[in-house]
């Protein structure tokens, strides 16, 4: 069976300072819009203004996809978290002492006594 | 019921970029006349009102810029030649002159007419050839990327024929959330390059669902494991960036981005799942084009049943209304898989819709809560219910066939 050659791409086709098409803008906004959304600590540093480049707007692309991940990667950490810290504390208060011995236990009887 | 169908589970859809189906497979007219190709009397207006015909000139790089112009004014024009009078009829004669507003050129306006030879593209036009090409699969909308896109990925647009960030319109739902949330439960992804790369499918998915999304990597990984998902959806690199393999190409064939890029890339997914012989049999693999990128094609999209959403007089920039009551650009599309016999020409009408409705019908039950635009579009593999319609069955043969093609990727 006959293998067919593949064609591969010019080295001078890489070109990062290409200036960004339309496409790779829209996507920068798509991503703008959403990162609004983030919270602070997942929030670039870029300022979606200054991008020009195909390199630049890969570079600010990465961070937010990467951080949309991350976000929901930490509330998933979090979800699981509570159930096992529930089970912790009905554990630990199965095995405390009860904090009042029963000869000072104020019964409803010894109080009325005492009016 | 045909064997081909009863083997079939998995459906991997790549969707590259703005290229016209005559610009890329026109010239396969000239070996198999049944393919809607390129013909000696297409021709264009220039704005000198010379004709300029179409030409195997094609480059890989560097001749299209500026990147046509593709959103739905200029498309408009190139569609009905600049007429906008009640009652136009679509000619096809306005790509000359579209491109032409861009940089007041007349010699390089004429450069949207031209196309590529067969050798130019030993990947796309070998699978065309080898398996089931369609004449007749336009663009969505006669608009940009991320409205095509929304119409594989949810059957619609929700009326937008813009770039800009849209929402979610219930109880539509993405073919993903369809898939992931059935009972029985099925199984789907998008494989987006890499995150520098990422989606074009950012406000809905990426940002509610990112489960849903892998890389490149993981595909090729998953296809090497036998555990592709029923349906995946691969996007191209967008751009040529500096990734953690070091420098990536962008190969998704948007102008001004090299052809040969994206050449490596359909024939790498291809032969991902060739080479397992456990997925081979099990898998059809769609290459389609999202839309046609302001290049000249020959073949006016038809008229289709109107979505329930439209977009107002404003929205295209044309002072009309749009009422998703007509297709887009015509774009190159392939069908891969051992059972479907070779030289196999499709000439029923698709569009992105087709591809949710594939699905749909494929994996899941009846849905009422779809698009009407998905209702009615025709469907690319039959669902494996009795009976099956042999006219309709692309993959139809009764044994694999053993003399696919292979590339050395």
């Amino acid at each position: 069976m006959e293998v067919i050659h593949v064609p591969r791409p010019s080295k001078k086709a890489m070109y990062p300072d290409r200036p960004a098409n339309g496409l790779l803008l829209a996507q920068v906004s798509h991503l703008q819009h959403a990162e609004r959304r983030l919270p602070l600590r997942y929030r670039s540093d870029i300022y979606t203004h200054t991008i020009r480049t195909e390199g630049e707007a890969a570079n600010y692309i990465r961070e937010v996809t990467e951080a949309i991940h991350q976000a929901h990667a930490d509330a998933a950490k979090r979800r699981a978290k509570p159930a096992r810290r529930r089970r912790l504390e009905i554990a630990a208060a199965a095995e405390r002492p009860s904090r009042k011995s029963s000869s000072k236990r104020k019964t409803k009887t010894t109080k009325r006594r005492k009016k | 019921m045909p064997t081909g169908l009863d083997q079939l589970k998995h459906i991997v859809v790549l969707m590259m970029e703005n290229r016209s189906f005559d610009h890329m497979l026109g010239s396969l007219k000239a070996v198999d006349a049944r393919i809607d190709g390129v013909s000696d009397p297409l021709s264009n207006p220039d704005t000198t009102g010379a004709l300029i015909k179409a030409q195997a000139l094609a480059e890989f790089q560097g001749q299209l810029n500026p990147d046509p112009d593709h959103h739905f004014p200029a498309v408009d024009i190139q569609i009905f030649g600049g007429d906008t009078s009640p009652g136009r009829v679509a000619n096809m004669q306005g790509f000359v002159k579209s491109y032409f507003n861009q940089r007041r050129d007349v010699g390089h306006s004429q450069k949207i007419m031209y196309y590529f030879k067969q050798s130019d593209l030993p990947v796309l036009t070998k699978l065309a050839l080898e398996f089931a090409v369609f004449n007749r699969w336009f663009a969505s909308i006669p608009g940009p990327t991320i409205c095509n896109r929304a119409f594989a990925h949810y059957g619609t647009s929700f009326g937008r024929v813009d770039m800009d960030p849209f929402d979610v319109i219930e109880p539509i739902k993405s073919i993903y959330t369809r898939l992931i949330k059935a009972t029985p439960k099925h199984t789907a992804k998008i494989y987006y390059y890499d995150t520098a790369s990422s989606t074009m499918e950012v406000v809905n998915l990426l940002q509610n669902q990112p489960e849903l999304f892998g890389t490149y990597d993981q595909f090729k990984k998953d296809c090497e494991k036998g555990i592709l998902p029923e349906y995946s959806f691969v996007e191209p690199n967008y751009s040529d960036h500096t990734g953690d393999s070091g420098e990536e190409v962008a190969n998704d064939q948007h102008p001004d981005h090299d052809v040969l890029a994206g050449e490596f890339l359909i024939a790498e997914v291809y032969m991902h799942i060739r080479r397992n012989p456990k997925l081979w049999p099990n898998t059809a693999l769609l290459v389609v084009y999202d839309e046609h990128g302001g290049i000249y094609d020959h073949v006016p999209p038809p008229a289709c049943k109107p979505d329930k959403f439209h977009s107002s007089e404003a929205d295209p920039g044309t002072n009309q209304p749009f009422k998703f009551d007509r297709l887009g650009v015509r774009v190159p599309a392939i069908l891969i898989s051992p059972w479907i016999p070779r030289n196999t020409v499709v000439d029923r009408v698709f569009d992105h819709a087709s591809i949710p409705a594939t699905l749909a019908k494929f994996f899941l039950a009846d849905d009422p809560n779809r698009s009407p635009r998905e209702i009615n579009a025709d469907v690319f593999i039959e669902p494996n219910v009795a009976p099956v319609d042999a006219n309709r069955n692309l993959l139809s043969l009764a044994n694999m066939r053993d003399d696919c093609p292979t590339f050395d990727v």
